[in-house]
């Protein structure tokens, strides 16, 4: 019996093991914004001084304004200074404040971040509802006009990009239609004092029940347009690997054992197919963050997509490394959550 | 032969294949007797799988067209609806797969695999379905049934896994048990034990088993009965002696002279059976070993020679045309090739 001594023990060190990569990645990412802003052509100082002399300053005044902006933003400094200063806030999860406001970009991202995850995870349960069905319908009904259109469809949806689909969208429901709102996250009339900074939370310890339609209105037309092109993928992804399982042989034994076809998908094909299912989510979220960046300038949706494009347009390097630095974050975890719904469904990966 | 229980009529198995129909298998008629173990013999292509799986629908889909007539238990399962069909999968009619590996589902523990089998047919409660399921496990010899139960198919070794699998084909006493070559992915020392054990339940349980198998020295060891199949016909059929010592037909006369032997003169080439077997869609008339055939004739080409008695024992049928004397001088001519 010593082939069945249960590896249990791995399990652990694996999820460990995992974890402690997390900072290592992140590290590297700072590390890359770090300098991918500082060669970007511009800096904060030019963009301040230009905008704080209301147009009729002379180029000799810009540069001299210039220079006392970098001398108080702490840029005239080396960029061997500048980065290690930078990386010692870092270690005392500081980010510092924004160029422009001087607001605390822990703050903003603590705004910010909730709404990006709200939209995020409402596209990926989205996509994942609409994926999943149209994958398993697809799979049962192989090479029937279902199937033939389904794969249509999810081809189209998954090559359109997000821009035209969010502008579709926002033209279509918002303008035409008016049947949703197509801006921001809560009407502005609304009294909304954040706790948590997400509306769902803050609706349920604040007994405010009255939040979440209106939360919702404004979530549906951003989060389908980011789910539309990730529902088209899932919809291959599922079909193919529903179909490879439905060839496998203990399927047969399932249907040898007398259970009907519905016992069998559910038990035997769903949880087997889904290994390659959950490794494309985690790796399709990295593409959603991307995209998110994308709907959320599209429909002034103030979550860190939109703080990260208005930090790049106005060279506030601080917001735009603390923001990359909260995607970033947010994507890994969501793939070490990946990883540990592996070991969950395949025991024969949980040996170490 | 004892009382019958299944009875398979003009069994007929075609595959839709890119070019045409393939006839896997082209009318068969067999009686399985109660209590008894068939061995099934043939080359890989030769039908056998496709037969066993057809008696209960396993092979079923839009490709396969199964016609003919199985009767087992006052009704026919060719023409039963699926629903019908599967209030005898399991129950009444199990499968042993080869190669558990795969036929296991990867991520469920065994014991639950076993368990789902008596669930799905019979009222049992979770817990008594898995004490049940850790009995069966012991009863096919695996020596720690508690833990193995808790195991999934991954941690056990080959041998143990084909006991979970003959196990779960254990699960509800069916009447009939076919087992597609149980023992082809162990080593020779499992293998023994897996015959044993399946020796035992035809013993115990009074099991008719169906033994899918091209291995001759497994049929020598637990079979009754044989079926020799070619080309989706069978072309011999006896009890095991009948067929093992007294072949009629040239194919099973091949198949025998082409298995190295203890006793016999060393050889440094075993004889083997010139050509291949027919594989497409296409079937000429005739015998289909006549292409391969040393002691081919005219009238071998002219028509499918039925399954019949002809010059042996009273329950020992085959479908050659060849008289006493070509049966007599194609067993010499083959002894000879052997030595």
């Amino acid at each position: 019996m010593k082939t069945a001594i249960l590896h249990k023990a791995g399990t652990p060190w694996l999820i460990a093991k995992r974890l402690a990569a997390v900072p290592l990645v992140l590290l590297g990412l700072s590390t890359m914004v770090f300098i991918a802003m500082r060669l970007l052509p511009g800096s904060p100082a030019t963009s301040l001084a230009a905008g704080g002399a209301s147009g009729n300053s002379s180029a000799a005044e810009i540069t001299e304004n210039a220079e006392k902006i970098n001398a108080a933003l702490g840029l005239d400094k080396s960029l061997p200074e500048q980065y290690f200063s930078f990386l010692g806030d870092l270690l005392t999860l500081d980010l510092g404040t924004s160029f422009y406001g001087g607001n605390s970009i822990t703050a903003l991202l603590g705004e910010a971040l909730p709404a990006t995850i709200e939209l995020t995870v409402a596209a990926m349960l989205i996509a994942v509802l609409i994926g999943m069905l149209t994958g398993i319908v697809a799979a049962l009904r192989k090479d029937t006009w279902i199937d033939t259109t389904t794969r249509a469809i999810g081809t189209v949806s998954f090559s359109l990009p997000w821009f035209a689909l969010g502008v579709l969208s926002i033209v279509i429901f918002g303008v035409w239609l008016r049947w949703l709102p197509v801006i921001g996250r809560l009407p502005n009339e609304l009294d909304y004092q954040p706790f948590t900074n997400f509306v769902l939370l803050d609706a349920i310890f604040q007994d405010r029940p009255e939040l979440i339609l209106p939360w919702l209105e404004h979530l549906l037309l951003p989060a389908v347009t980011l789910a539309l092109s990730m529902a088209g993928f899932i919809t291959r992804i599922v079909r193919a690997s529903v179909l490879e399982v439905l060839g496998d042989d203990f399927v047969r034994t399932a249907r040898m054992k007398g259970l009907s076809g519905g016992t069998i998908l559910r038990r035997h094909v769903l949880r087997n197919s889904s290994l390659p299912i959950v490794t494309v989510l985690g790796l399709q979220f990295g593409s959603l963050l991307g995209g998110s960046v994308i709907t959320e300038t599209v429909f002034s949706y103030p979550g860190v997509g939109n703080l990260l494009i208005n930090g790049i347009l106005q060279r506030d390097y601080p917001i735009v490394q603390g923001a990359a630095l909260a995607i970033a974050l947010l994507f890994t975890l969501v793939n070490v959550v990946v990883d540990l719904l592996y070991l969950a469904l395949d025991p024969r990966l949980r040996k170490a | 032969m004892s009382e019958a229980l299944l009875e398979i009529r003009g069994l007929t198995v075609g595959f839709d294949v890119p070019g045409g129909r393939l006839p896997a298998v082209a009318g068969i008629d067999l009686t399985l007797g109660k209590g008894e173990i068939l061995a099934l013999v043939g080359e890989s292509g030769s039908g056998k799988s496709a037969l066993s799986m057809s008696l209960v629908g396993l092979n079923r889909g839009p490709r396969t067209h199964i016609g003919g007539e199985v009767l087992f238990g006052g009704r026919d399962l060719v023409g039963a609806g699926e629903k019908e069909l599967r209030e005898v999968r399991g129950k009444d009619i199990a499968v042993v797969f080869q190669d558990a590996l795969a036929a296991l589902n990867p991520t469920q523990r065994v014991g639950d695999q076993v368990a789902e089998m008596i669930r799905t047919h019979r009222r049992i409660s979770k817990r008594n379905a898995s004490k049940r399921a850790e009995e069966l496990l012991g009863e096919v010899g695996i020596a720690n049934p508690g833990q193995a139960a808790r195991a999934y198919p991954h941690q056990l070794s080959g041998g143990m896994r084909q006991r979970v699998m003959i196990a779960i084909g254990l699960a509800n006493d069916p009447a009939v048990l076919i087992a597609d070559e149980p023992t082809t992915a162990l080593d020779v020392t499992i293998q023994a034990q897996v015959l044993r054990l399946l020796k035992r339940l035809q013993r115990d349980h009074g099991t008719t088993i169906v033994l899918i198998t091209h291995d001759l020295g497994v049929v020598a060891e637990v079979a009754d009965r044989v079926a020799v199949m070619y080309a989706g016909r069978i072309i011999e059929q006896g009890t095991r002696d009948e067929v093992l010592f007294d072949p009629q037909h040239p194919y099973t006369m091949g198949l025998l002279s082409s298995v190295p032997r203890v006793d016999g003169p060393a050889v440094s080439r075993l004889p083997a059976i010139a050509g291949s077997p027919l594989t497409g869609v296409a079937r000429p008339d005739g015998c289909a070993f006549a292409p391969r055939c040393t002691f081919v004739h005219e009238a071998c080409q002219k028509q499918t020679p039925p399954l019949q008695r002809r010059y042996a024992g009273e329950a020992h049928l085959d479908a050659c045309v060849l008289d006493e004397a070509g049966r007599a001088r194609a067993r010499g001519a083959l002894e000879e090739v052997a030595q």
